[in-house]
Protein backbone atom coordinates (compact mmCIF):
# COMPACT_ATOMS: atom_id res chain seq x y z
CA UNK A 1 0.00 0.00 0.00
CA UNK A 2 3.06 2.45 -0.58
CA UNK A 3 1.37 3.91 -3.47
CA UNK A 4 -1.98 4.82 -1.18
CA UNK A 5 0.51 6.46 0.91
CA UNK A 6 2.07 8.62 -1.22
CA UNK A 7 -0.64 9.55 -2.42
CA UNK A 8 -2.55 10.49 0.53
CA UNK A 9 0.97 12.53 1.19
CA UNK A 10 0.57 14.39 -1.63
CA UNK A 11 -3.24 15.49 -1.49
CA UNK A 12 -3.10 15.70 2.23
CA UNK A 13 -6.06 12.87 2.70
CA UNK A 14 -6.82 12.02 5.82
CA UNK A 15 -6.80 8.37 7.22
CA UNK A 16 -10.36 8.73 7.60
CA UNK A 17 -11.34 9.45 3.97
CA UNK A 18 -8.54 7.34 2.63
CA UNK A 19 -10.95 4.14 4.39
CA UNK A 20 -13.88 5.42 2.67
CA UNK A 21 -12.51 4.70 -0.76
CA UNK A 22 -11.00 1.42 -0.05
CA UNK A 23 -14.20 0.81 1.50
CA UNK A 24 -15.94 1.85 -1.46
CA UNK A 25 -13.53 0.15 -3.77
CA UNK A 26 -14.48 -2.64 -1.98
CA UNK A 27 -18.14 -2.28 -1.94
CA UNK A 28 -18.20 -1.89 -5.71
CA UNK A 29 -18.34 -5.60 -7.30
CA UNK A 30 -20.96 -6.35 -4.70
CA UNK A 31 -23.06 -2.58 -5.14
CA UNK A 32 -22.61 -3.12 -8.92
CA UNK A 33 -23.97 -6.64 -9.27
CA UNK A 34 -26.64 -5.71 -6.59
CA UNK A 35 -27.76 -3.00 -8.54
CA UNK A 36 -27.54 -3.96 -12.10
CA UNK A 37 -28.89 -7.78 -11.32
CA UNK A 38 -31.52 -7.48 -7.67
CA UNK A 39 -32.43 -3.78 -7.36
CA UNK A 40 -32.50 -3.00 -11.06
CA UNK A 41 -34.67 -5.67 -12.17
CA UNK A 42 -37.08 -5.30 -9.35
CA UNK A 43 -37.63 -1.69 -10.09
CA UNK A 44 -37.89 -2.33 -13.79
CA UNK A 45 -40.36 -5.14 -13.00
CA UNK A 46 -42.67 -2.62 -11.32
CA UNK A 47 -41.97 0.04 -14.26
CA UNK A 48 -42.72 -3.17 -16.87
CA UNK A 49 -46.03 -3.56 -15.32
CA UNK A 50 -47.58 -0.35 -16.82
CA UNK A 51 -46.48 -1.57 -19.89
CA UNK A 52 -47.81 -3.44 -22.57
CA UNK A 53 -44.45 -5.29 -23.76
CA UNK A 54 -44.64 -7.99 -26.30
CA UNK A 55 -41.26 -9.11 -27.71
CA UNK A 56 -43.11 -11.69 -30.30
CA UNK A 57 -44.85 -8.39 -31.89
CA UNK A 58 -43.35 -7.07 -35.48
CA UNK A 59 -40.90 -3.99 -34.06
CA UNK A 60 -41.77 -3.93 -30.41
CA UNK A 61 -41.13 -1.80 -28.40
CA UNK A 62 -43.33 -0.89 -24.55
CA UNK A 63 -46.39 0.89 -24.54
CA UNK A 64 -47.74 2.67 -21.80
CA UNK A 65 -50.83 1.54 -20.20
CA UNK A 66 -51.10 2.49 -16.76
CA UNK A 67 -53.52 0.20 -14.73
CA UNK A 68 -54.34 -2.09 -17.76
CA UNK A 69 -52.18 -5.24 -16.88
CA UNK A 70 -53.73 -5.07 -12.81
CA UNK A 71 -57.42 -4.70 -14.18
CA UNK A 72 -56.56 -7.86 -16.85
CA UNK A 73 -55.04 -9.57 -13.36
CA UNK A 74 -58.38 -8.83 -11.89
CA UNK A 75 -60.12 -9.77 -14.55
CA UNK A 76 -58.09 -13.22 -15.71
CA UNK A 77 -60.43 -15.64 -14.85
CA UNK A 78 -57.17 -18.27 -14.34
CA UNK A 79 -55.73 -16.65 -12.32
CA UNK A 80 -57.97 -17.10 -9.26
CA UNK A 81 -58.15 -21.14 -9.66
CA UNK A 82 -54.26 -21.25 -10.10
CA UNK A 83 -53.69 -19.24 -6.91
CA UNK A 84 -56.29 -21.90 -5.48
CA UNK A 85 -54.06 -24.47 -6.70
CA UNK A 86 -50.55 -23.30 -5.43
CA UNK A 87 -52.19 -22.65 -1.81
CA UNK A 88 -53.50 -26.45 -2.09
CA UNK A 89 -49.84 -27.78 -2.98
CA UNK A 90 -48.37 -25.19 -0.53
CA UNK A 91 -50.47 -26.19 2.44
CA UNK A 92 -50.51 -29.83 1.72
CA UNK A 93 -46.63 -29.97 1.16
CA UNK A 94 -45.75 -27.64 3.89
CA UNK A 95 -47.71 -29.48 6.41
CA UNK A 96 -46.71 -33.19 5.47
CA UNK A 97 -42.88 -32.37 5.34
CA UNK A 98 -43.24 -30.30 9.13
CA UNK A 99 -45.17 -33.37 10.42
CA UNK A 100 -43.13 -36.04 8.98
CA UNK A 101 -39.99 -34.00 9.56
CA UNK A 102 -41.11 -33.63 13.51
CA UNK A 103 -42.12 -37.09 13.44
CA UNK A 104 -38.14 -38.34 12.09
CA UNK A 105 -36.15 -36.06 13.56
CA UNK A 106 -38.00 -37.00 17.01
CA UNK A 107 -36.90 -40.89 16.38
CA UNK A 108 -33.90 -40.30 14.91
CA UNK A 109 -32.93 -38.33 18.58
CA UNK A 110 -33.95 -41.41 20.34
CA UNK A 111 -30.96 -43.96 21.43
CA UNK A 112 -29.57 -45.48 18.64
CA UNK A 113 -26.14 -46.47 17.31
CA UNK A 114 -24.69 -42.91 16.24
CA UNK A 115 -23.46 -44.72 13.05
CA UNK A 116 -27.01 -45.75 12.24
CA UNK A 117 -27.89 -42.17 12.95
CA UNK A 118 -25.70 -40.64 10.96
CA UNK A 119 -26.39 -43.28 7.74
CA UNK A 120 -30.39 -42.51 8.29
CA UNK A 121 -30.51 -38.93 8.77
CA UNK A 122 -28.05 -38.91 4.77
CA UNK A 123 -30.35 -40.89 3.88
CA UNK A 124 -33.57 -38.80 4.57
CA UNK A 125 -31.22 -35.37 3.09
CA UNK A 126 -29.82 -36.66 -0.14
CA UNK A 127 -32.44 -36.20 -2.36
CA UNK A 128 -32.52 -32.41 -1.32
CA UNK A 129 -29.39 -32.10 -2.90
CA UNK A 130 -29.89 -33.99 -6.39
CA UNK A 131 -31.26 -31.68 -9.30
CA UNK A 132 -35.01 -30.84 -9.12
CA UNK A 133 -35.54 -32.15 -12.90
CA UNK A 134 -33.73 -35.71 -11.98
CA UNK A 135 -36.49 -36.12 -9.48
CA UNK A 136 -39.05 -34.90 -11.46
CA UNK A 137 -38.37 -37.35 -14.19
CA UNK A 138 -37.87 -40.23 -11.75
CA UNK A 139 -41.20 -39.65 -10.15
CA UNK A 140 -42.83 -38.98 -13.50
CA UNK A 141 -42.22 -42.73 -13.89
CA UNK A 142 -42.87 -43.95 -10.49
CA UNK A 143 -46.21 -42.79 -10.73
CA UNK A 144 -47.09 -43.97 -13.84
CA UNK A 145 -50.78 -45.40 -14.23
CA UNK A 146 -50.00 -48.33 -15.97
CA UNK A 147 -46.36 -49.40 -15.30
CA UNK A 148 -45.38 -47.24 -12.12
CA UNK A 149 -44.51 -48.81 -9.23
CA UNK A 150 -46.51 -46.83 -6.61
CA UNK A 151 -49.62 -47.89 -8.46
CA UNK A 152 -48.22 -51.52 -8.64
CA UNK A 153 -47.33 -51.56 -4.61
CA UNK A 154 -50.61 -49.74 -3.81
CA UNK A 155 -52.09 -52.43 -5.71
CA UNK A 156 -51.45 -54.79 -3.57
CA UNK A 157 -52.88 -52.85 -0.64
CA UNK A 158 -56.09 -53.32 -2.70
CA UNK A 159 -56.25 -49.87 -4.40
CA UNK A 160 -57.05 -49.54 -7.49
CA UNK A 161 -54.43 -47.71 -10.09
CA UNK A 162 -54.80 -43.89 -10.04
CA UNK A 163 -53.86 -42.07 -12.85
CA UNK A 164 -51.45 -39.91 -10.77
CA UNK A 165 -50.61 -37.66 -13.81
CA UNK A 166 -53.27 -37.70 -15.68
CA UNK A 167 -56.10 -36.87 -13.56
CA UNK A 168 -57.02 -33.50 -12.23
CA UNK A 169 -57.89 -35.00 -8.64
CA UNK A 170 -55.06 -36.55 -8.85
CA UNK A 171 -52.26 -34.45 -10.82
CA UNK A 172 -51.49 -31.83 -7.62
CA UNK A 173 -51.39 -34.51 -5.21
CA UNK A 174 -48.60 -35.67 -7.48
CA UNK A 175 -46.54 -32.56 -7.27
CA UNK A 176 -47.20 -32.68 -3.47
CA UNK A 177 -45.83 -36.27 -2.88
CA UNK A 178 -42.57 -35.45 -5.04
CA UNK A 179 -42.18 -31.99 -3.78
CA UNK A 180 -42.33 -33.13 0.05
CA UNK A 181 -39.57 -36.33 -0.70
CA UNK A 182 -37.38 -34.17 -1.99
CA UNK A 183 -37.44 -31.42 0.86
CA UNK A 184 -38.44 -33.43 3.71
CA UNK A 185 -34.53 -33.85 4.80
CA UNK A 186 -34.03 -30.15 5.08
CA UNK A 187 -36.74 -29.99 7.90
CA UNK A 188 -35.51 -32.87 9.14
CA UNK A 189 -32.02 -31.38 9.25
CA UNK A 190 -33.68 -28.13 10.88
CA UNK A 191 -35.70 -29.75 13.27
CA UNK A 192 -32.69 -32.00 14.68
CA UNK A 193 -30.92 -29.07 15.61
CA UNK A 194 -33.73 -27.88 17.26
CA UNK A 195 -33.94 -30.83 18.87
CA UNK A 196 -30.42 -30.65 20.36
CA UNK A 197 -30.91 -26.79 21.68
CA UNK A 198 -33.50 -28.29 24.12
CA UNK A 199 -31.43 -28.79 27.75
CA UNK A 200 -31.92 -31.93 29.07
CA UNK A 201 -32.75 -31.15 32.45
CA UNK A 202 -35.84 -30.06 31.35
CA UNK A 203 -37.08 -33.37 30.16
CA UNK A 204 -35.28 -34.58 33.68
CA UNK A 205 -37.02 -32.15 35.48
CA UNK A 206 -40.18 -33.64 33.50
CA UNK A 207 -39.38 -36.91 34.40
CA UNK A 208 -39.31 -36.02 38.12
CA UNK A 209 -43.00 -34.72 37.75
CA UNK A 210 -43.56 -38.10 36.72
CA UNK A 211 -44.50 -37.50 32.50
CA UNK A 212 -44.03 -40.01 30.14
CA UNK A 213 -43.06 -39.93 26.81
CA UNK A 214 -45.61 -38.58 25.21
CA UNK A 215 -46.11 -36.03 28.18
CA UNK A 216 -42.24 -34.96 27.59
CA UNK A 217 -42.85 -34.55 23.88
CA UNK A 218 -45.94 -32.35 24.60
CA UNK A 219 -45.13 -30.24 26.80
CA UNK A 220 -41.20 -29.81 27.10
CA UNK A 221 -40.23 -30.98 23.39
CA UNK A 222 -43.25 -28.86 21.38
CA UNK A 223 -42.98 -25.91 23.33
CA UNK A 224 -39.11 -25.43 23.08
CA UNK A 225 -39.15 -26.22 19.31
CA UNK A 226 -41.36 -23.87 18.60
CA UNK A 227 -39.08 -20.99 17.18
CA UNK A 228 -37.44 -23.79 15.05
CA UNK A 229 -41.37 -24.89 13.93
CA UNK A 230 -41.99 -21.63 12.80
CA UNK A 231 -38.49 -20.78 10.86
CA UNK A 232 -39.73 -23.65 8.65
CA UNK A 233 -43.24 -22.95 8.24
CA UNK A 234 -42.12 -19.12 6.73
CA UNK A 235 -39.28 -20.77 4.77
CA UNK A 236 -41.10 -23.64 3.58
CA UNK A 237 -43.84 -21.47 2.72
CA UNK A 238 -42.23 -19.14 0.92
CA UNK A 239 -40.05 -22.03 -1.65
CA UNK A 240 -43.40 -23.93 -1.86
CA UNK A 241 -45.52 -20.39 -3.14
CA UNK A 242 -42.73 -20.84 -5.73
CA UNK A 243 -42.56 -24.31 -7.11
CA UNK A 244 -42.15 -24.09 -10.59
CA UNK A 245 -39.38 -27.37 -12.14
CA UNK A 246 -41.73 -30.38 -10.89
CA UNK A 247 -45.30 -29.53 -12.23
CA UNK A 248 -43.46 -28.23 -15.89
CA UNK A 249 -41.87 -31.87 -15.82
CA UNK A 250 -44.37 -34.01 -14.01
CA UNK A 251 -47.75 -32.91 -15.39
CA UNK A 252 -47.29 -29.78 -17.61
CA UNK A 253 -49.55 -28.03 -14.79
CA UNK A 254 -52.44 -29.72 -16.30
CA UNK A 255 -54.93 -31.53 -17.04
CA UNK A 256 -56.17 -28.18 -17.90
CA UNK A 257 -54.76 -25.83 -14.66
CA UNK A 258 -55.33 -28.49 -12.31
CA UNK A 259 -51.68 -28.52 -11.35
CA UNK A 260 -50.78 -25.41 -12.74
CA UNK A 261 -48.92 -23.07 -10.01
CA UNK A 262 -48.13 -19.35 -10.33
CA UNK A 263 -44.69 -19.11 -11.63
CA UNK A 264 -45.78 -21.81 -14.38
CA UNK A 265 -48.17 -18.99 -15.28
CA UNK A 266 -45.31 -16.45 -14.88
CA UNK A 267 -43.49 -18.75 -16.93
CA UNK A 268 -46.27 -19.26 -19.39
CA UNK A 269 -46.94 -15.79 -20.22
CA UNK A 270 -43.15 -14.47 -20.03
CA UNK A 271 -41.73 -17.14 -21.71
CA UNK A 272 -44.28 -18.38 -24.13
CA UNK A 273 -46.47 -15.77 -25.44
CA UNK A 274 -43.68 -13.31 -24.36
CA UNK A 275 -45.79 -10.53 -22.80
CA UNK A 276 -43.25 -9.33 -20.50
CA UNK A 277 -45.25 -6.12 -19.09
CA UNK A 278 -48.24 -9.11 -17.69
CA UNK A 279 -45.51 -11.44 -16.45
CA UNK A 280 -44.15 -9.04 -14.67
CA UNK A 281 -47.41 -7.75 -13.16
CA UNK A 282 -48.70 -11.56 -12.30
CA UNK A 283 -44.90 -11.92 -10.74
CA UNK A 284 -45.66 -8.60 -8.28
CA UNK A 285 -48.88 -10.33 -7.38
CA UNK A 286 -47.27 -13.70 -6.41
CA UNK A 287 -44.69 -11.57 -4.42
CA UNK A 288 -47.04 -9.19 -2.82
CA UNK A 289 -48.74 -12.27 -1.34
CA UNK A 290 -45.70 -14.41 -0.66
CA UNK A 291 -44.88 -10.64 1.80
CA UNK A 292 -48.52 -10.38 2.95
CA UNK A 293 -48.19 -13.87 3.85
CA UNK A 294 -44.49 -14.09 5.52
CA UNK A 295 -45.74 -10.97 7.85
CA UNK A 296 -49.25 -12.80 9.19
CA UNK A 297 -47.14 -15.86 9.69
CA UNK A 298 -45.09 -13.56 12.10
CA UNK A 299 -48.20 -12.00 13.84
CA UNK A 300 -50.14 -15.16 14.43
CA UNK A 301 -46.19 -16.23 15.78
CA UNK A 302 -46.79 -14.51 18.89
CA UNK A 303 -49.53 -16.62 19.74
CA UNK A 304 -47.96 -19.88 19.61
CA UNK A 305 -44.81 -19.26 19.83
CA UNK A 306 -42.65 -20.29 22.65
CA UNK A 307 -38.98 -18.40 23.47
CA UNK A 308 -36.99 -19.58 26.13
CA UNK B 1 -8.71 -62.49 31.21
CA UNK B 2 -6.64 -59.22 30.20
CA UNK B 3 -7.88 -55.88 31.40
CA UNK B 4 -8.38 -55.14 27.42
CA UNK B 5 -10.72 -58.33 27.18
CA UNK B 6 -12.36 -57.17 30.59
CA UNK B 7 -13.00 -54.32 29.18
CA UNK B 8 -14.37 -55.05 25.85
CA UNK B 9 -16.90 -57.96 27.65
CA UNK B 10 -18.33 -55.53 29.95
CA UNK B 11 -18.59 -53.07 26.99
CA UNK B 12 -20.15 -55.68 25.07
CA UNK B 13 -22.41 -56.40 28.08
CA UNK B 14 -23.46 -53.35 28.38
CA UNK B 15 -24.82 -52.49 24.44
CA UNK B 16 -26.74 -55.24 24.89
CA UNK B 17 -28.29 -54.07 28.11
CA UNK B 18 -29.01 -50.89 26.42
CA UNK B 19 -30.55 -52.58 23.85
CA UNK B 20 -34.48 -52.86 23.78
CA UNK B 21 -37.74 -53.53 21.92
CA UNK B 22 -38.07 -49.53 22.43
CA UNK B 23 -35.30 -49.03 20.18
CA UNK B 24 -35.91 -51.69 17.72
CA UNK B 25 -39.11 -50.18 16.80
CA UNK B 26 -37.20 -46.81 15.93
CA UNK B 27 -35.03 -48.18 13.60
CA UNK B 28 -37.84 -49.87 11.78
CA UNK B 29 -39.60 -47.19 11.65
CA UNK B 30 -36.88 -45.04 10.16
CA UNK B 31 -35.53 -48.06 8.21
CA UNK B 32 -39.33 -48.26 6.21
CA UNK B 33 -38.74 -44.21 5.66
CA UNK B 34 -35.40 -44.63 4.42
CA UNK B 35 -36.86 -47.53 1.86
CA UNK B 36 -39.27 -45.19 0.49
CA UNK B 37 -36.41 -42.73 -0.15
CA UNK B 38 -33.50 -44.66 -1.16
CA UNK B 39 -35.76 -47.57 -3.73
CA UNK B 40 -36.77 -44.36 -6.26
CA UNK B 41 -32.96 -44.06 -7.28
CA UNK B 42 -32.52 -48.12 -6.65
CA UNK B 43 -35.22 -48.55 -9.36
CA UNK B 44 -33.68 -45.96 -11.99
CA UNK B 45 -30.61 -47.07 -11.31
CA UNK B 46 -31.48 -51.23 -12.29
CA UNK B 47 -33.51 -49.57 -15.56
CA UNK B 48 -30.08 -47.99 -17.03
CA UNK B 49 -28.62 -51.33 -16.77
CA UNK B 50 -31.65 -52.92 -18.65
CA UNK B 51 -30.84 -54.72 -21.79
CA UNK B 52 -34.40 -55.83 -22.91
CA UNK B 53 -36.95 -53.01 -23.57
CA UNK B 54 -39.92 -55.52 -22.24
CA UNK B 55 -38.57 -56.25 -18.96
CA UNK B 56 -38.54 -52.06 -18.44
CA UNK B 57 -42.28 -52.33 -18.56
CA UNK B 58 -42.17 -55.25 -16.34
CA UNK B 59 -44.91 -55.75 -13.50
CA UNK B 60 -44.01 -56.94 -10.88
CA UNK B 61 -40.98 -54.54 -11.03
CA UNK B 62 -37.77 -56.16 -11.05
CA UNK B 63 -35.32 -54.39 -8.36
CA UNK B 64 -31.96 -56.41 -10.40
CA UNK B 65 -31.59 -56.32 -14.33
CA UNK B 66 -30.79 -59.93 -15.71
CA UNK B 67 -28.16 -59.66 -18.07
CA UNK B 68 -27.06 -55.83 -17.52
CA UNK B 69 -25.66 -53.87 -19.99
CA UNK B 70 -24.12 -50.65 -20.63
CA UNK B 71 -25.48 -50.18 -23.71
CA UNK B 72 -28.38 -47.14 -22.49
CA UNK B 73 -25.50 -45.30 -22.00
CA UNK B 74 -24.50 -45.04 -24.88
CA UNK B 75 -27.72 -44.11 -26.35
CA UNK B 76 -27.28 -41.07 -24.11
CA UNK B 77 -24.13 -39.93 -25.81
CA UNK B 78 -25.76 -40.73 -29.13
CA UNK B 79 -29.13 -38.90 -28.32
CA UNK B 80 -28.02 -35.86 -26.21
CA UNK B 81 -24.18 -34.16 -25.63
CA UNK B 82 -24.65 -34.95 -22.52
CA UNK B 83 -20.37 -34.51 -22.03
CA UNK B 84 -20.86 -31.26 -22.89
CA UNK B 85 -24.27 -30.84 -19.69
CA UNK B 86 -21.83 -32.11 -17.65
CA UNK B 87 -19.10 -29.58 -18.35
CA UNK B 88 -21.22 -26.54 -18.66
CA UNK B 89 -22.74 -27.22 -15.37
CA UNK B 90 -19.29 -27.31 -13.96
CA UNK B 91 -18.12 -24.06 -15.51
CA UNK B 92 -21.37 -22.18 -14.63
CA UNK B 93 -21.73 -23.54 -11.41
CA UNK B 94 -17.46 -23.29 -10.97
CA UNK B 95 -17.81 -19.43 -11.87
CA UNK B 96 -20.64 -18.92 -9.88
CA UNK B 97 -18.70 -20.01 -6.94
CA UNK B 98 -15.79 -18.25 -7.83
CA UNK B 99 -17.15 -14.84 -8.22
CA UNK B 100 -19.26 -14.82 -5.71
CA UNK B 101 -16.59 -16.04 -3.02
CA UNK B 102 -15.00 -12.86 -4.52
CA UNK B 103 -17.61 -10.43 -4.33
CA UNK B 104 -19.21 -11.62 -1.11
CA UNK B 105 -16.00 -11.67 1.01
CA UNK B 106 -14.70 -8.12 -0.21
CA UNK B 107 -18.62 -6.78 0.47
CA UNK B 108 -18.52 -8.44 3.72
CA UNK B 109 -15.02 -7.15 4.52
CA UNK B 110 -16.19 -3.49 4.16
CA UNK B 111 -19.46 -3.64 5.49
CA UNK B 112 -17.41 -5.69 8.73
CA UNK B 113 -14.71 -4.12 8.95
CA UNK B 114 -14.43 -0.48 7.18
CA UNK B 115 -15.97 2.92 7.85
CA UNK B 116 -17.37 4.69 5.66
CA UNK B 117 -20.64 7.39 5.01
CA UNK B 118 -23.82 5.55 3.98
CA UNK B 119 -22.92 2.05 5.69
CA UNK B 120 -25.57 1.13 7.54
CA UNK B 121 -28.15 2.32 4.36
CA UNK B 122 -26.42 0.67 1.66
CA UNK B 123 -26.73 -2.52 4.22
CA UNK B 124 -30.27 -2.16 4.70
CA UNK B 125 -30.79 -1.41 1.51
CA UNK B 126 -29.06 -4.72 0.52
CA UNK B 127 -30.60 -6.66 3.14
CA UNK B 128 -34.24 -5.50 1.32
CA UNK B 129 -32.88 -7.32 -1.43
CA UNK B 130 -33.11 -10.95 0.26
CA UNK B 131 -36.64 -10.25 -0.22
CA UNK B 132 -37.13 -10.01 -4.16
CA UNK B 133 -37.87 -13.56 -5.48
CA UNK B 134 -36.33 -14.29 -8.88
CA UNK B 135 -39.49 -14.78 -10.55
CA UNK B 136 -40.19 -10.80 -10.36
CA UNK B 137 -36.36 -10.19 -11.27
CA UNK B 138 -36.19 -12.55 -14.08
CA UNK B 139 -38.36 -11.14 -16.83
CA UNK B 140 -36.56 -7.60 -17.05
CA UNK B 141 -33.23 -9.96 -16.37
CA UNK B 142 -34.18 -11.46 -20.16
CA UNK B 143 -34.89 -8.16 -21.67
CA UNK B 144 -31.24 -6.94 -20.23
CA UNK B 145 -29.68 -9.77 -21.49
CA UNK B 146 -31.01 -10.16 -24.65
CA UNK B 147 -30.12 -6.14 -25.19
CA UNK B 148 -26.40 -7.23 -23.77
CA UNK B 149 -26.67 -9.90 -26.62
CA UNK B 150 -25.57 -12.01 -23.80
CA UNK B 151 -29.12 -14.08 -24.07
CA UNK B 152 -28.40 -17.97 -25.40
CA UNK B 153 -24.30 -17.42 -23.59
CA UNK B 154 -23.42 -18.63 -20.47
CA UNK B 155 -23.16 -15.22 -19.50
CA UNK B 156 -26.68 -15.00 -19.01
CA UNK B 157 -26.50 -17.46 -16.45
CA UNK B 158 -23.23 -16.77 -14.45
CA UNK B 159 -23.81 -13.10 -14.62
CA UNK B 160 -27.06 -12.14 -12.38
CA UNK B 161 -26.25 -15.47 -9.66
CA UNK B 162 -23.19 -13.12 -8.73
CA UNK B 163 -25.45 -10.70 -6.71
CA UNK B 164 -25.60 -12.75 -3.23
CA UNK B 165 -26.94 -10.72 -0.70
CA UNK B 166 -27.47 -13.70 1.50
CA UNK B 167 -23.55 -14.58 1.00
CA UNK B 168 -22.48 -11.08 2.23
CA UNK B 169 -24.66 -10.98 4.74
CA UNK B 170 -23.18 -14.55 6.12
CA UNK B 171 -19.46 -14.06 5.42
CA UNK B 172 -20.35 -9.90 7.11
CA UNK B 173 -21.40 -12.20 10.47
CA UNK B 174 -18.77 -14.21 10.47
CA UNK B 175 -16.00 -11.40 10.02
CA UNK B 176 -17.69 -9.77 13.07
CA UNK B 177 -16.78 -12.64 15.47
CA UNK B 178 -12.54 -12.58 14.44
CA UNK B 179 -11.24 -10.00 17.00
CA UNK B 180 -10.93 -6.68 15.76
CA UNK B 181 -7.51 -6.83 17.83
CA UNK B 182 -6.00 -8.95 14.98
CA UNK B 183 -6.41 -6.20 12.15
CA UNK B 184 -5.76 -3.40 14.95
CA UNK B 185 -1.82 -4.61 15.54
CA UNK B 186 -1.52 -5.44 12.00
CA UNK B 187 -2.43 -1.95 10.81
CA UNK B 188 0.21 -0.39 13.77
CA UNK B 189 2.54 -3.15 11.50
CA UNK B 190 2.27 -0.83 8.82
CA UNK B 191 -0.49 -3.30 7.05
CA UNK B 192 -2.53 -1.67 4.07
CA UNK B 193 -6.75 -2.52 3.68
CA UNK B 194 -6.00 -4.71 0.75
CA UNK B 195 -3.37 -6.84 3.22
CA UNK B 196 -5.65 -6.95 6.59
CA UNK B 197 -8.40 -8.45 4.20
CA UNK B 198 -5.95 -11.09 2.16
CA UNK B 199 -3.45 -11.77 4.83
CA UNK B 200 -5.72 -11.67 7.91
CA UNK B 201 -9.25 -11.92 7.76
CA UNK B 202 -9.45 -14.35 4.61
CA UNK B 203 -7.38 -16.93 6.49
CA UNK B 204 -9.54 -16.86 9.38
CA UNK B 205 -13.29 -16.98 7.79
CA UNK B 206 -11.65 -20.24 6.00
CA UNK B 207 -15.22 -22.06 7.54
CA UNK B 208 -17.70 -19.56 6.19
CA UNK B 209 -15.83 -19.17 2.84
CA UNK B 210 -16.76 -23.03 2.45
CA UNK B 211 -20.25 -22.68 3.69
CA UNK B 212 -20.79 -19.88 0.83
CA UNK B 213 -18.94 -22.20 -1.59
CA UNK B 214 -21.42 -25.45 -1.27
CA UNK B 215 -24.23 -23.54 -1.09
CA UNK B 216 -23.76 -21.77 -4.31
CA UNK B 217 -22.40 -24.89 -5.89
CA UNK B 218 -25.25 -26.90 -4.94
CA UNK B 219 -28.04 -24.45 -5.72
CA UNK B 220 -26.74 -23.28 -9.37
CA UNK B 221 -25.56 -27.11 -10.23
CA UNK B 222 -29.21 -27.80 -9.74
CA UNK B 223 -30.98 -25.11 -11.02
CA UNK B 224 -33.68 -25.23 -13.12
CA UNK B 225 -35.19 -22.28 -14.03
CA UNK B 226 -32.67 -19.75 -15.37
CA UNK B 227 -31.05 -21.99 -18.31
CA UNK B 228 -34.76 -23.11 -19.18
CA UNK B 229 -35.32 -19.42 -19.78
CA UNK B 230 -31.67 -18.22 -20.55
CA UNK B 231 -30.46 -20.99 -22.84
CA UNK B 232 -32.11 -22.18 -26.30
CA UNK B 233 -28.80 -23.98 -27.84
CA UNK B 234 -28.71 -28.01 -26.38
CA UNK B 235 -25.36 -27.90 -26.92
CA UNK B 236 -24.53 -25.10 -24.21
CA UNK B 237 -27.28 -25.95 -21.83
CA UNK B 238 -26.69 -27.27 -18.74
CA UNK B 239 -26.98 -30.41 -17.32
CA UNK B 240 -30.94 -30.28 -15.37
CA UNK B 241 -32.60 -28.86 -18.47
CA UNK B 242 -29.93 -31.25 -20.81
CA UNK B 243 -31.92 -34.65 -18.78
CA UNK B 244 -35.56 -33.55 -19.53
CA UNK B 245 -34.10 -33.11 -23.67
CA UNK B 246 -33.64 -37.03 -23.26
CA UNK B 247 -37.36 -37.63 -22.65
CA UNK B 248 -37.89 -36.39 -25.92
CA UNK B 249 -40.60 -34.75 -27.50
CA UNK B 250 -44.93 -35.95 -26.05
CA UNK B 251 -42.24 -38.43 -24.00
CA UNK B 252 -40.84 -40.03 -26.74
CA UNK B 253 -37.51 -41.07 -25.31
CA UNK B 254 -36.85 -44.33 -24.31
CA UNK B 255 -37.15 -44.98 -20.66
CA UNK B 256 -33.81 -46.91 -20.38
CA UNK B 257 -32.30 -44.05 -22.04
CA UNK B 258 -33.62 -41.80 -19.43
CA UNK B 259 -32.77 -43.87 -16.83
CA UNK B 260 -29.33 -44.22 -17.81
CA UNK B 261 -29.10 -39.79 -18.09
CA UNK B 262 -30.52 -39.87 -14.39
CA UNK B 263 -27.67 -42.33 -13.32
CA UNK B 264 -24.72 -40.44 -14.93
CA UNK B 265 -26.00 -37.47 -13.34
CA UNK B 266 -26.71 -38.80 -9.97
CA UNK B 267 -23.90 -40.75 -9.33
CA UNK B 268 -20.91 -37.80 -9.16
CA UNK B 269 -23.44 -35.99 -6.92
CA UNK B 270 -23.45 -38.94 -4.38
CA UNK B 271 -20.05 -39.41 -4.47
CA UNK B 272 -19.30 -36.23 -3.73
CA UNK B 273 -22.31 -35.93 -1.40
CA UNK B 274 -20.44 -38.68 0.12
CA UNK B 275 -17.06 -37.34 0.64
CA UNK B 276 -18.84 -33.66 1.81
CA UNK B 277 -21.68 -34.77 3.65
CA UNK B 278 -20.58 -33.30 6.80
CA UNK B 279 -20.39 -30.17 5.61
CA UNK B 280 -22.81 -30.08 2.96
CA UNK B 281 -25.72 -30.72 5.54
CA UNK B 282 -24.24 -27.85 8.09
CA UNK B 283 -24.08 -25.39 5.62
CA UNK B 284 -27.68 -25.93 4.44
CA UNK B 285 -29.06 -26.26 7.53
CA UNK B 286 -27.34 -22.33 7.88
CA UNK B 287 -29.66 -21.22 5.36
CA UNK B 288 -32.73 -21.88 3.55
CA UNK B 289 -32.04 -22.35 0.05
CA UNK B 290 -33.98 -24.74 -1.94
CA UNK B 291 -32.17 -26.79 -4.52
Amino acid sequence: MKGATALRNRWQISPKTSEAIAAYLFLLPTLVTFFLFVLGPMLAAVGLSFFDYNLLKWNSSPEFIGFDNYRQLAEDGRIVSIYQTTLKIAVAEVALTIGLGLLIAYLLEQKMPSLLRSLFRMTYFFPYVVSVSAVALIWSYLLHKDFGIVNYYLGLLGIERISWLRSSQWSWVSIVITESWKSLGFNVLVLLGGLQTIPAEFYEAAEVDGANGWGKFRHVTLPLLTPTLLFLLVIDSINAFQIFAQPYILTQGGPGDSSRTVVMYIYEHGFRFFNMGYASTIALSLFAIILVLTIFQFRLSRRWVFYQ
Amino acid sequence: MSIEARRSAFAFHRRWRSFSWKTLLNVALLACGALIMVAPFAWIIQLAFTSNVSQVYEIPPRWFPTNPTLSNFADVFDQVPFDRFMWNSLKVAGSITMGQLVICSTGAFAFARLRFPGRDLLFILLLSGLMVPLQVTIVPLFILMRELDLYNTHWALILPPLANPFGVFLLRQYIMSVPKELDEAARIDGAGVFTIYWRIILPLIGPALVTLAILAFVFWWNDFFFPLIMINTPALQTLPVGLTLLRGHYDAGSLATVAAGITMAIVPVLIVFLLLQRNIIKSVATSGLKG
